[in-house]
């Protein structure tokens, strides 16, 4: 088989499975899909940071669940909406990730990679046991109209409000893709992540870089926050599984690949939904993505002794 | 210190473990029991890191452990005594089976595997209602092992925690020690002096996986129960790390410090704050990591090290 036949079968193979869905169970396309923004729009950042700055943040869906619980107790107390929160929450927790960048992960940037690793899980446990202290492990949710829209085509309803997060997952890696490739900054952040000693010949700013490159991660994961909050409940352990499926993702797509990310996120998100549409599988739709992180992380390790 | 001080006090304070019941109430049993239970899982932890490799898949193993031992009682009619080196075997059996692929995989791929797999042996014990009980989990109808008196549960997790020390001071003593120190130091000259890696890694795996399954068995025996998000709880991971790393790795003391420390610490905050005590782990886990990285022990050494360089009694 040659490459270009080889290319060819998968975009087909998908059209395929995509029509056969949309005919067979066309929900399984609809919440897969929402799914899938979701999860691509946590991952994207993480992503960033571990093309950039290098470290796996295992306190990645922490952040998320912080900026979910800043943008409730916001929202409680001034009464507004928390679509109103999106800009200034992305802010504030950039401010944050900042701040606990030069703290933490800087003096450890040295370290070795598993120093790095210990050191976001202890941030990870840090940030949801010091909500678990001030909310309880108590669910918290917001009312909210728009959230609980949905849309009737023929006798299948559905609803639509989740599709915001395939808007922002698409948002995220094409500007994350413009940031990168015609800004100042964002050539350089490429530059330090190619080769941190040959950038700081060429004048820049290595650990300037790193932070600005962590802040923006955790600000686009504090957006997605304030978001998550519109459609789901929160509680202390709710960022955790985020932090592993974009793991999953990051780590299927390669590094410094953001459309890779994108497609897994479908992938995921297909596969999660369509066993859950069975009655009897719908337990084991949590199992999708630790069998698939595992499936490859071997498959690319494997492929790595062959060559 | 010479030698034979040290080893009157080590005797001491083993005849002190021993004798604890015969003075102290159930409250300081339980209490103890909590600690030893983690200082035996904070061993094997840091056994297997000894060659580099650092498991997320405490809980995991602990809870097959935990499992194959109750359902052997409650389905197999197991007397509870056996259920516990039951407990053991399975979950070594299934670390050798996922050994054999797994341990290929070096740094962080190998602590996200080994933590995916715990989440699914979770996941897969929650789903099989029929054999394990489904998310309520399984109780005992014989009740707990000795009939649940204090003393014996007491000397029972101190028998577990004894076996683990004694299987890392094997690992210190013996080549082991040798050869997980070069795979830690540098694989490839490992490699290249003869030493077959992928053996001795897997010996360590099944060892300390051994160890946690029957931490697991011995957990499960004593309360008589078991359910998916009790046995598998990420607790079991956290916990022994934070101590282990808090007292200083690589070693059979460290983390036998940094269970007693910490262990007595989260109690007394356990009583003052019913949730989110456990964030003094994270913050623990963090200060250490970007301060002391050599964990306790080290300060200790350092401190005795300087008191008898220095016989003037002139310490800083």
């Amino acid at each position: 088989m040659t490459v270009k036949q080889r290319k060819a079968i998968v975009p087909a193979a998908s059209a395929v499975a995509v029509v056969v869905l949309l005919l067979w169970k066309p929900t399984v396309l609809i919440y897969g899909l929402q799914a899938a923004g979701l999860y691509a729009a946590v991952a994207i950042p993480m992503g960033l940071v571990l093309g950039i700055v290098h470290i796996v943040n295992l306190s990645h869906g922490e952040f998320m669940m912080l900026a979910s619980y800043a943008t409730y107790t916001l929202c409680k107390a001034l009464g507004m909406d928390p679509l109103l929160a999106l800009i200034p929450m992305a802010l504030i927790t950039a401010l944050f990730g900042w701040i606990v960048f030069q703290f933490t992960i800087r003096r450890a940037l040295k370290a070795p990679e598993l120093n790095q690793l210990i050191l976001t899980f202890g941030l990870a446990i840090a940030f949801s046991q010091i909500i678990n202290l001030i909310f309880t492990s108590q669910t918290y949710k917001l009312a909210l109209d728009y959230s609980s829209m949905s849309l009737d085509v023929g006798d299948l309803s559905f609803g639509v409000w989740s599709f915001v997060f395939v808007a922002v997952a698409i948002l995220y890696a094409v500007g994350l893709q413009l940031f990168l490739k015609r800004t100042r900054t964002g050539k350089a952040a490429l530059a330090v992540g190619q080769n941190p000693n040959g950038a700081a010949i060429v004048g820049i700013d290595v650990y300037r870089t790193y932070g600005l490159v962590f802040a923006l991660a955790v600000g686009l994961v504090g957006l997605m926050g304030a978001l998550f909050l519109t459609k789901s409940a929160i509680f202390p352990s709710v960022g955790s599984p985020f932090t592993m499926k974009s793991f999953s993702l990051v780590a299927m797509a390669g590094i410094g690949n953001i459309p890779g990310i994108l497609w897994g996120s479908v992938l995921l998100g297909l596969a999660e939904n369509f066993l859950r549409s069975f009655r009897s599988t719908r337990d084991w739709a949590e199992i999708v993505y630790f069998v698939l992180i595992i499936a490859v992380i071997l498959s690319r390790s494997l492929k790595g002794k062959k060559s | 210190m010479n030698r034979t001080l040290i080893r009157i006090l080590l005797a001491g304070i083993a005849v002190l473990a021993i004798v604890f019941p015969l003075f102290a109430g159930d409250y300081p049993l339980q209490v103890a029991r909590n600690i030893m239970l983690y200082m035996a899982l904070a061993i094997s932890w840091d056994m297997l890191l000894r060659s580099g490799q650092i498991s997320f898949g405490i809980a995991g193993l602990f809870g097959i452990g935990a499992y194959a031992a109750i359902l052997g009682v409650v389905r197999a009619g197991m007397p509870a005594w056996l259920s516990i080196p039951f407990g053991a075997a399975f979950a070594a059996l299934v670390a050798l089976a996922i050994g054999f692929v797994i341990l290929r995989l070096r740094a962080m791929y190998f602590s996200i595997v080994t933590l995916a797999l715990g989440e699914i042996f979770r996941i897969i014990v929650h789903n099989l209602h029929d054999f394990t009980g489904g998310p309520e989990g399984v109780v005992m109808s014989q009740g707990v092992i000795f009939g649940g008196n204090s003393s014996a549960l007491y000397w029972l997790v101190l028998g577990g925690l004894a076996v683990a020390i004694a299987a890392s001071t094997w690992f210190e003593k013996s080549r082991i020690h040798f050869a997980l120190t070069a795979i830690r130091n540098n694989e490839i000259s490992a490699k290249s002096s003869g030493v077959d890696i992928f053996r001795w890694l897997l010996l360590a795996f099944v060892v300390t996986s051994a160890i946690q399954g029957m931490l697991g068995g011995i957990f499960v025996m004593s309360y008589g129960f078991a359910a998916p998000d009790v046995v598998f709880s990420a607790d079991f991971t956290l916990l022994p790390l934070a101590m282990a790393l808090l007292g200083g790795i690589y070693s059979t003391q460290g983390p036998i410090f940094g269970a007693i420390l910490l262990g007595l610490v989260a109690e007394w905050l356990k009583l003052k704050i019913p949730y989110g005590h456990l964030v003094v782990y994270g913050i623990m886990i963090i200060i250490v990591i970007l301060f002391i990285p050599q964990g306790i022990k080290s300060l200790v050494k350092k401190t005795l090290g300087r008191e008898s360089t220095a016989p003037e009694g002139g310490h800083a």
